[in-house]
């Protein structure tokens, strides 16, 4: 199988075991600007594993990732974390926030990492916090706001840097459905206001609904879902 | 509260602890090392004063000085034929056996024969090893059999028993005496003066409560973890004093079996101390021996300490059923009552200031208590001042706003770490002030001049001056031999009023001891000018009878050889000698001094030994040992020093050794314990590509600042207590600069040496792994 002709991220023939355990068995994926894709499928079956690969935070045993056309495995570890930085965005089910700082200084991390001067950073920080409809909680440290609120924040971290990937694993899977529904309708909007990628990793179908397509990993294998939406 | 209940929430947490999984036993597991290193160099530290009694005890049952008797058939005759070896001390004695009663030293069974010797199991090994080649030369008599523990002070003795044969006519009191038995008699030890036991009890406090500190912080271990457990207890209805208890309960568990493990450390740590030698020190494991009462103490405080810090660390902790919120604002800390405890450990020394060695003995309560609570200060003050300092800390680089604002969250976290290490720096600093103070009362200044004689003997009668000159010249490594013989006269032939030396050697050595005008042999000169001697000049008067070796009353008689001052005697200008004292009285040239006075004088031999030949000081004992094995060399060394001084002061640097690895040990735990939980914060910001040198060089500051803090507060505390101290031992109060560098120097050294080592796991946890389970 080839990549698809204009893919951002193309994957084939991924292959990625932890010891006896095998997470990925010739996978393939791919996606194209300002799409969202959600890769579905039950515990264990790799899906976590394959956004990983996908992001370069994990080296696949065998197969190939390319992003625009580059080889991702042909990149050092330190080119890799540099695309992370800059292009990708990342979205995790607890947040991950830095409890030490403030939401604020949260936000602005990846940018900071990025060289960008600290009340620069705030700033544009601040900006993708009312978008996403928390700048109130600007100063607050991550264990004084709720989890969807968390969240909410987690996401603008996300995108402060105008990611052309964004990875989110599981983002409402600590939420309830309400909270839930608020923070994928925040995170497609903004990710298509931007015609940022979204590879959103879920066993939701309620959180599939708002992807354009659907890829199911099963036994480390994928399988792609065509849907009209 | 019912005690039913505590027990019953204590005993709940310790079963957690055990039945909690892999996680419960790691962080038992965790507590229980760190505690258990506690309570083991608490219980050796401990032990080391019974160890001391015990060597002290062997050493009297092992001394004869006492026991000197008539001759009879239940006489000894014992010469003391001490020598030294690259350093090292070879305590020997020769036994010559007056009849069938003769007392055994103790460790032997039987006397060593002429041409036989007993060794110490240390010093066999060595004479049978290659490099003790240069020894046996010197002790070269048949090896019979080893000396058993009762006859060594510690098992790295070298020591020996050899037979003799003839030392009855060598008599004198002093290398060679005649005893009826072994042992020191009752009310026979010096007493120990008060400087010197203010020095010990500081010294034991010092070493002791950066332990007590840590074992404080070790029962903390894995606390963050813990409490996210807790919170699934009050889900299923616990309340949260019910949850503290329960947590109490899993320290608990920890420090019981820390004191089984701190059990197993403590036997290991005895055994090993057994065959190691630190600063010539060394121990039979049997002879560390803790007090019961210690034992019991330990074994009662530990857990009790156990719990009570884990209840006093839960207070700004809200375990809610859903989680874990930390007081969000922790109450500020409150400088006064923090202040308090140091004020009032001043309070405690202050009425002793002054009191010095003449005041009499230093209540031990005082020191003790003041010590410990200007000590427990430090550990009060600390949290204060990293939060007050942390508080004002702007933003920097990312790295630097990371450590900032984690210090800010937590800085009680940060400041325990750095507590053990923070009082043992400030006692350790108050300790080398006050040691540096009274290091002139107890090191006094020989007066040797060691670059124009290194070694100095007294030949036995039976040896002759030229003959050991000429053995000592064919001598590898011996630069300059000054021979010299050596007597005393005296205005009458009994109890002399007046009297002064006499120094017979050739005129290149008498110009050695003083100036000379023009010197030819058969010249006699009388020094003047020499220090304290005043009867040299009334004795030199030309054709006054003068006699060589007086007899004393109450001595034995001596030889009372008469000597006329001849006309011809000359002055001579005192001049620093040989001996590093200005030489008086007589000096002569072979060709004056008589035939008949040559019995009266000893020989003396110094010699200037060559420092590019090494072993040059082993080749001249070696021939010393040759020409007769009742030679007693003697290093002239520039200072002496107090033994029991320098005992002290080596305690303390063993101490602090081992109290700096073990905190140092705690702090790598410590630095694990949070990395590994925040393992999976660490991956997800490796994930959006922080850099490792960014999370490392966060790591530095996150360490480098409590540190920093720390050391200056020990610092300022250590240089109050060194000045207290020294003012209570009254001796002129002076900042010991380089011990307090050196100090800050090592507990910084620590703290670097535990980032580096930490350094490893950070980046093994900082790889993606630690998302998987997202």
């Amino acid at each position: 199988m080839t990549a698809p002709a204009g893919s951002l991220l193309a994957a084939e023939e991924l292959r990625k075991a932890y010891g006896p355990t095998v997470a990925l068995d010739g996978a393939a994926f791919s996606i194209h600007p300002g799409e969202v894709v959600a890769v579905m499928g039950p515990s264990g079956s790799g899906k976590s594993t394959l956004l990983h690969c996908l992001a370069g935070i994990v080296t696949p045993d065998s197969g190939s990732i390319t992003y625009h056309g580059r080889e991702l495995a042909g990149m050092s570890d330190a080119q890799r974390s540099a695309l992370r930085r800059s292009e990708f965005g990342f979205v995790f089910q607890f947040g991950q926030l830095v409890p030490e700082l403030t939401c604020v200084e949260n936000v602005a991390l990846p940018l900071r990492l990025n060289g960008r001067p600290r009340k620069e950073a705030e700033r544009s920080a601040l900006s993708w916090m009312e978008r996403l409809e928390v700048d109130d909680l600007a100063k607050k440290r991550p264990g004084e706001v709720s989890g969807g609120q968390g969240q909410r924040v987690a996401v603008a971290r996300a995108l402060v840097t105008n990611p052309r990937v964004l990875f989110a694993d599981e983002p409402t899977g600590a939420l309830d459905s309400l909270n839930g529904e608020r923070v994928m309708e925040l995170l497609t909007d903004a990710a298509r206001s931007t015609n940022a990628a979204v590879v959103l990793v879920t066993h939701e179908a309620r959180v599939a609904a708002y992807s354009d397509r659907e890829v199911v990993v099963r036994d480390g294998k994928s399988r792609d879902m065509e849907r009209v939406v | 509260m019912k005690a039913g209940q505590w027990v019953r929430d204590l005993g709940m947490g310790a079963r957690f602890a055990v039945t909690g999984g892999r996680e419960g036993w790691v962080r038992a597991l965790l507590t229980a090392v760190g505690v258990g290193l506690g309570v083991a160099l608490l219980l050796l530290t401990t032990s080391i004063p019974n160890a001391l009694a015990a060597r002290d005890e062997r050493s009297a049952a092992g001394s004869s000085l006492s026991h000197q008797a008539p001759k009879g058939d239940d006489t000894l005759l014992v010469a003391d034929v001490y020598t030294e070896f690259r350093g090292e001390t070879v305590q020997g004695s020769a036994l010559e056996p007056e009849g069938p009663r003769a007392p055994l030293p103790p460790g032997l069974r039987r006397f060593p024969a002429q041409g036989e010797m007993v060794v110490s199991p240390a010093l066999k090994e060595l004479l049978l090893s290659d490099s003790g080649k240069l020894l046996r030369e010197r002790l070269p008599d048949r090896i019979v059999g080893t000396i058993g523990d009762s006859g060594l002070i510690g098992p790295a003795d070298l020591t020996f028993f050899r037979g003799a044969d003839g030392l009855a006519s060598r008599l004198d009191g002093g290398t060679v005496i005649r005893i009826d038995g072994f042992g020191e008699r009752a009310g026979q030890s010096d007493a120990w003066d008060p400087v010197l036991i203010l020095l010990v009890m500081v010294v034991f406090v010092v070493l002791l409560m950066p332990v007590a500190v840590f074992i404080a912080a070790a029962v903390r271990f894995g606390g963050e973890r813990r409490d996210r457990r807790l919170a699934a207890l009050r889900l299923v209805g616990a309340d949260s004093r019910m949850t503290r208890r329960i947590a109490a309960g899993e320290a608990l568990a920890g420090a019981v079996l820390g004191l089984v493990l701190g059990a197993g450390f403590f036997l290991l740590g005895r055994q090993a101390a057994g065959s190691v030698e630190v600063f010539r020190v060394s121990v039979f494991p049997n002879d560390l021996q803790p007090s019961p009462v210690l034992v019991l103490l330990v074994a009662v405080a530990v857990p009790a300490a156990a719990v009570l810090v884990t209840l006093f660390a839960l207070r700004g902790v809200v375990i809610e059923p859903l989680g874990v919120v930390r007081t969000a604002r922790p109450a500020r800390r409150r400088l006064w009552w923090r202040l308090l405890l140091p004020l009032a450990g001043l309070a405690l020394l202050y009425p002793m200031i002054g009191q010095g060695n003449d005041g009499g003995d230093f209540n031990a309560y005082l020191v003790v208590g003041g010590v410990m609570l200007l000590l427990i200060g430090v550990t009060a003050l600390l949290p204060w001042a990293v939060e007050t300092v942390v508080a004002r800390l702007g933003s920097g680089g990312v790295a630097w706003q990371l450590a900032v604002r984690r210090l800010q969250l937590s800085s009680g976290t940060a400041a325990r770490m750095v507590n053990g290490i923070a009082v043992a720096v400030a006692g350790s600093i108050a300790l080398q002030m006050l040691f540096a103070g009274v290091d002139s009362d107890y090191t006094s200044d020989t007066g040797y001049d060691v670059s124009r004689a290194q070694m100095q003997m007294s030949l036995p009668a039976e040896v002759p001056l030229a003959s050991a000159t000429d053995r000592f010249r064919r001598t590898e490594g011996v630069r300059a031999v000054y021979p010299f013989s050596e007597g005393y006269v005296g205005e009458r032939r009994t109890d002399p009023e007046r009297g002064t030396s006499v120094l017979a050697g050739s005129c290149a050595e008498l110009r050695e001891m003083a100036r000379l005008p023009s010197c030819h042999d058969g010249d006699v000169f009388a020094v003047r000018g020499a220090e304290y001697d005043t009867d040299t000049p009334k004795l030199a008067v030309p054709g006054r009878k003068l006699y060589f070796d007086p007899t004393y009353e109450g001595d034995t008689k001596g030889r009372e050889i008469p000597w006329t001052v001849p006309d011809g005697i000359r002055a001579a200008q005192a001049r620093i000698g040989l001996t590093g004292w200005h030489q008086g009285g007589f000096l002569i040239t072979p060709g004056a001094l008589p035939d008949a006075a040559a019995p009266a004088l000893t020989g003396q031999i110094y010699l200037k030994l060559d420092p590019s030949v090494p072993d040059a000081w082993e080749l001249a004992l070696n021939t010393a040992a040759a020409l007769d094995p009742l030679t007693a060399p003697m290093e002239l060394s520039a200072t002496e020093r107090n033994d029991r001084f320098d005992a002290i002061r080596t305690g303390l640097f063993v101490g602090a050794t081992c109290v700096l690895a073990l905190i140092g040990a705690s702090l790598l735990i410590s630095q694990l314990e949070q990395l590994r939980e925040r393992r999976k914060l660490l991956s997800a910001l490796v994930a959006f590509g922080t850099r490792r040198r960014t999370l490392s060089l966060s790591l530095l500051w996150q360490t480098a600042i409590p540190v920093a803090l720390g050391l200056l507060l020990a610092s300022v505390v250590g240089l109050a207590l060194g000045i207290v101290l020294m003012r209570m031992a009254d001796t002129t109060v002076r900042v010991d600069w380089t011990s307090l560098l050196s100090m800050t120097g090592v507990g910084a050294a620590v703290v670097l040496a535990v980032t580096l080592l930490s350094l490893p796991p950070l980046l093994r946890l900082m790889r993606p792994d630690g998302l998987r389970t997202e």
